[in-house]
């Protein structure tokens, strides 16, 4: 599964808003553009291009992303490197992407399209939290259990988070639904302090005057 | 007494069995960038505009800015703390603080956190720090005066509960002293006072702690702190959140006052935050709505109608100026929004004319309907004859020579001033004021030398307290000067006169 972020980036480092915004445009517009061209399947050329050769050629993947080589040279080496091996249709993305000035978001275009065609497959993405790895029997029953809640076929995410002391915490797009013993802790603690919190009000009240002193 | 730790284990051990957690629903996103108390988060899809939200660590934060593919986050608490990446939870409550009785003396911060020293705030009661003011049909006029125990405002700029009275004047021209002197006066009167300091140093507030302290006012008043070193989000959110505190009274049916002190460096927060999250600057580089962030909270002092309980907001709000500069972005929006203004100047302050109120400036539109019966009918002409005796005085100084007339007027315009004078932190009763102004308007001062008036007036209160105390009493139980009243008035003022001559 192609994720997100490649292995050289700390975790916490994240995307720019705005450059994910554009990228799903193009890779909406990407698959749109494939049905009506015929390309069956699109993402081929796309993982092709980027694990076969960007991955395996970084000098090419630096020259192909530099803002030093004006479009026309890139075009020019699209055309001597690229075009005669791929469909005319492939090589009409790269130009538009060149021209653009967007060619440096083509593995976010990747990543972006590999999600959009899972929704569109009835799939998504949720990110499983847990104190400890997930056995068989218990990552069937949350598939099972999202399955029948949301209507889709999730893809779990798994981590490890030992903070979390028990339990598991789901995310589903921006909502997280947290079942975990440290959050229950958490609540037990706060309920403990308002209980005594109402105690001490209580014994104070008892003693005030009821009219204000 | 002896505690007896199995009950309490045992307390604790049925409350942890009894305890059924439930699964916490969160939207979440994450921090792209932090820095200067703002940060921008991605996620968040369904986040309402002022909704509070929380860091890891406990620090609350609210989204002050909606964008296509972030949120932007002012963090309300040490920003130093929050990383790239961290989650952001929304809680899906707007931004509010902690209400109540038990608020009263407490010094708290603009989230309600006790800065005291005396232990948590025992209140479960919150309240939204932005709200809606009062509507057309829930107000009534402003007809009740606030006393605010100073003279030269009671007198010529009196207040109203429910008004908004800008005190406007350069640093250092006693506007604070006005403020506290009024809170001090609402002793005894059932008014619930809030003091919000913003922007202020630290040492001032504890100043103004310790004043409130000594002369007892700390039983009703509640002071909100954000200080010059407190980030600029506790700034901005001191006066709603001082605000909201004194609804909650309003709404019970009690009458409130507020203190916003001051709101210029409200305004200067407001700026930073909106630059910072890259708001377009506009006029002085503040954002085009900086006059609705004032506007929409000096509205909120109200006075409300009967069906809602008939109480009031009174709010003061404190604008410094510059140089005396009032056509400034942030004075002239203040002006236009409040029902009046108390001009204070550095000249008059100089004088020794204190409080260093400038006369001729200022003006209280709701006037004549927030006062007694008793202080119209003394003060009615006070301002038209100050005005007419300063004219005389700058003509007076040319050396002319003055027919025997206006040498009079002249003499007891400068002793109308002496008698407007008051010293910080002695607010005197309206019946005192009533006594002072017509003894000195109908000219029973005449005699005294200008360098003695103030200490002749201090001797003429105690004289009406100890020896006309039946007279005071009805003065101050009527609140009218009745024709028997004045002649109550004209007889002591009489013998006191008569007690002077014998005296000197």
């Amino acid at each position: 599964m192609s994720e997100l972020r490649s292995d050289s980036r700390p975790d916490s480092v994240l995307e720019d808003p705005g450059a994910l915004a554009v990228s799903t445009m193009y890779a909406q517009s990407y698959m749109t553009a494939a049905v009506s061209a015929g390309s069956t399947a699109p993402e081929e050329e796309l993982n092709s291009l980027i694990d076969d050769v960007l991955a395996k050629f970084p000098e090419f993947r630096d020259l192909l992303m530099s803002d030093l080589i004006g479009r026309d040279q890139k075009l020019v080496i699209l055309d001597r490197v690229i075009t005669p091996q791929c469909s005319e249709f492939f090589a009409n993305f790269l130009r538009v992407l060149i021209n653009h000035g967007r060619i440096s978001l083509l593995p976010m275009i990747r990543s972006v399209l590999v999600k959009l065609q899972e929704q569109a497959a009835g799939k998504q993405r949720i990110r499983v939290r847990s104190a400890r790895p997930l056995s068989g029997s218990a990552r069937a029953k949350i598939v099972d259990h999202l399955k029948s809640t949301f209507g889709f076929e999730p893809i779990l995410q798994e981590t490890v988070d030992a903070s979390l002391l028990g339990g598991v915490v789901l995310q589903v797009g921006d909502t997280v639904y947290d079942s975990s013993l440290r959050s229950r802790l958490k609540q037990l603690k706060g309920r403990l302090v308002e209980k005594a919190f109402n105690e001490i009000q209580s014994g104070r009240d008892r003693f005030s005057h009821p009219e204000g002193d | 007494m002896k505690f007896k730790a199995d009950e309490i284990a045992s307390v604790i051990q049925k409350e942890i069995e009894d305890f059924r957690g439930q699964i916490q629903t969160a939207e979440v996103g994450r921090v792209i960038e932090v820095g200067d108390g703002i940060a921008r988060c991605t996620g968040l899809s369904n986040v309402m505009s002022g909704e509070m939200l929380e860091f890891p660590g406990g620090t609350r934060g609210f989204a002050f800015n909606l964008e296509e593919n972030s949120v932007g986050v002012v963090i309300l608490g040490n920003y130093l703390k929050i990383a790239e990446g961290d989650e952001v939870r929304s809680t899906g409550k707007l931004l509010s603080v902690p209400v109540g009785e038990a608020l009263l003396g407490r010094m708290v911060d603009p989230l309600g956190n006790p800065l005291d020293g005396k232990g948590p705030v025992l209140t479960s009661e919150t309240r939204p720090v932005e709200w809606l003011a009062a509507g057309v049909a829930e107000r009534q006029p402003v007809k009740e005066p606030l006393q605010t125990g100073i003279k030269a405002i009671d007198a010529m700029t009196p207040v109203g509960r429910g008004q908004r009275e800008l005190i406007i004047g350069d640093r250092k021209t006693g506007k604070t002293a006005i403020a506290i002197d009024t809170i001090l006066n609402q002793k005894d009167t059932g008014v619930i006072c809030v003091y919000v300091a913003c922007g202020q140093r630290a040492s001032s507030i504890a100043g103004v702690m310790e004043v409130l302290r000594q002369n007892g006012a700390l039983d009703y008043t509640i002071v909100v702190a954000a200080t010059s070193s407190d980030p600029a989000p506790m700034q901005y959110i001191g006066p709603y959140a001082g605000a909201a505190m004194a609804e909650y009274f309003m709404y019970k049916g009690k009458h409130t006052l507020i203190v916003y002190d001051d709101l210029s460096k409200q305004a200067v927060a407001y700026r930073q935050l909106s630059l910072l999250m890259r708001r377009p600057p506009g006029r002085e580089a503040f954002p085009g709505d900086v006059f609705y962030c004032h506007s929409r909270l000096l509205e909120r002092a109200v006075k409300l109608n009967k069906e809602l309980g008939g109480g009031s907001m009174t709010a003061l709000p404190i604008i410094e100026t510059l140089e005396g500069e009032v056509s400034a972005y942030i004075p002239t929006n203040v002006i236009s929004i409040t029902d009046g203004q108390i001009y204070l100047e550095p000249d008059l302050f100089w004088k020794g004319i204190r409080p260093a109120i400038n006369v001729g400036v200022s003006v209280s539109r709701v006037g004549g309907n927030a006062q007694t019966k008793a202080m119209k009918k003394v003060a009615g002409s006070l301002r038209l004859d100050l005005a007419a005796f300063r004219e005389l005085e700058a003509f007076a100084q040319l050396g002319t020579e003055l027919d025997k007339d206006t040498q009079a007027q002249l003499d007891r315009g400068y002793r109308m001033v002496e008698i407007l004078k008051q010293r910080q932190f002695g607010p005197l009763h309206v019946a005192d004021q009533v006594v002072a102004i017509y003894a000195g308007t109908k000219g029973y001062f005449d005699k005294v030398p200008v360098a003695k008036v103030a200490e002749t007036e201090a001797q003429l209160h105690e004289f009406i307290r100890t020896e006309h105390a039946d007279f005071r009493d009805k003065l101050v139980a009527e609140a009218a000067l009745t024709d028997e009243i004045e002649r109550m008035l004209k007889k002591a003022l009489e013998a006191f006169v008569a007690r002077l001559a014998v005296k000197s």
